[in-house]
């Protein structure tokens, strides 16, 4: 396909194979790559390794104590909440205790003052059944003694003449006895 | 027709003059500034750049601080990390160097008008060289004699084991060989094939055009070539950052074998 002429050219002008394989190109590619390599190698192990080594590292380090940080603080956190739901059952407590005394003392104080009321109310209807009794008892001696002087009235006007008042006293009395009138 | 020369683009061309010296006993070493030279360079400035730009040490990172994080995490926890685990430390900066190079060149090389520093054998080879002295430099730093314990496969009869030392010792000392071609290898084909399917775009096409009849058909084969470079530059993306990763992981599976040798493997 391709015209010999040049590629007999060309091959004789790299020793008639590879141009890699020319060893007059050897020596200076040779010390040009350990150089450039040395000078690479310089590089990563001076600066560039430490350099990204330790931006990780410390990146590690810092996610590693904030990750650390954060727990800590949620455990506060729940320690605290743990605290204040405790204070909070307590006053609970505390205030269901308050009220049920409170209850508890009207509860006395009312009956109490009701037993009083009581007493009083009681005293008073005793006192007032005592005044009607005797208002009562009062009240049937003149009924006698209006019977007495009824009787008297009408014996004279019956019969003329006058009932002696210890005789009407006992007719009246087997009529009636004193106090059932 | 132009000349089809897939191998054109692998030429070493001098772009400044620099003195070259001499090493007694090895040679002439030219140190001008090549093709090759210059996307080293070029490598080695956006690397710098990049992570220059990326180092804002902020707590929340923004996207590029967030994209350098996110290699580094990379690197650090499946290859140094995943592979070698603690004692991998150390060697972070060596992989990771290691990887972004190896990456940054690849994929330089894929961009239009580039040069593909990793298809050049004498890189490939000193970074897998460079690689193995580590592997023995810190093999007998830490393990002493202890190291050709590495070679020895516990477990079965003594005979078996000297026989079978023999074959570790043999895979032990390819290794240099194999991490050199093997990249090498994969940017050299991609780029080739790229480079011939491209040539048949132009050839075919222009066959296509020359004519009515049978000749159309060239245009046919012009657009599936196309679709062939395109499908095969996605492809090279990816073999770019794969083969880089891939060296760095073999760096860091030869240097676990040296560095945790005491606990079995």
């Amino acid at each position: 396909m391709a015209d010999p002429t040049p590629v007999a050219d060309a091959a004789a002008s790299h020793g008639g194979g590879l141009p890699q394989f020319d060893l007059s190109q050897w020596p200076g590619q040779i010390v040009w790559l350990l150089m450039t390599f040395l000078f690479l190698y310089l590089m990563f192990s001076r600066v560039f390794v430490p350099n990204i080594g330790e931006t990780i590292s410390e990146r590690e380090d810092r996610i590693a104590g904030d990750i650390a940080k954060a727990r800590r603080l949620k455990d506060e956190a729940e320690a605290q909440a743990k605290a204040a739901a405790e204070e909070m059952h307590a006053a609970r407590d505390r205030a269901q205790k308050l009220a049920a005394d409170a209850k508890a003392e009207a509860k006395s104080n009312a009956a109490k003052q009701r037993a009083e009321e009581a007493g009083r109310l009681a005293k008073g209807f005793a006192d007032a059944e005592a005044r009607i009794a005797a208002a009562r008892d009062s009240a049937m001696q003149h009924v006698h003694s209006i019977a007495v002087e009824t009787a008297g009235a009408m014996i004279s006007k019956l019969t003329g003449a006058p009932a002696s008042a210890a005789e009407i006293d006992a007719a009246l009395s087997r009529a009636a006895p004193a106090g059932q009138a | 027709m132009a000349a089809i020369e897939p191998m054109e683009q692998f030429m070493i061309q001098k772009i400044v003059n620099i003195p070259s010296f001499t090493i007694p006993g090895v040679g002439v070493v030219d140190m001008s500034i090549t093709n090759s030279v210059f996307f080293m360079l070029l490598t080695a400035g956006l690397i710098t750049a990049f992570f220059l730009a990326c180092a804002k040490r902020q707590l929340v990172p923004d996207r590029m601080q967030a994209m350098a994080e996110m290699i580094y995490g990379m690197v650090d926890n499946t290859l140094t990390g995943g592979i070698i685990g603690d004692r991998g430390r150390p060697y972070l900066p060596f992989v990771f160097s290691l990887f972004m190079m190896i990456a940054m060149m690849n994929i330089l090389g894929l961009m239009p008008g580039g040069f593909t520093v990793t298809s050049q054998l004498a890189v490939t080879a000193t970074l897998a060289v460079m690689t193995f002295a580590l592997v023995l430099v810190v093999g007998f730093a830490k393990n002493g004699l202890g190291f050709f314990k590495l070679f020895w496969p516990s477990g079965m009869h003594p005979a078996m084991s000297a026989f079978l030392m023999v074959i570790e010792m043999i895979s032990f000392l390819i290794r240099p060989f194999t991490l050199a071609l093997r990249l090498f290898g994969n940017m050299l084909g991609g780029h080739v094939v790229v480079y011939i399917f491209g040539s048949f775009v132009v050839g075919l096409g222009l066959f296509g055009l020359s004519g009515f009849g049978l000749n159309t058909l060239g245009l046919l084969g012009s657009g599936l070539s196309f679709a062939m470079v395109l499908a095969l530059t996605a492809l090279d993306f990816i073999i770019a950052l794969i083969q880089a990763f891939v060296f760095s992981a073999l760096t860091c599976v030869y240097l676990n074998e040296v560095l945790n040798l005491d606990h079995g493997h």
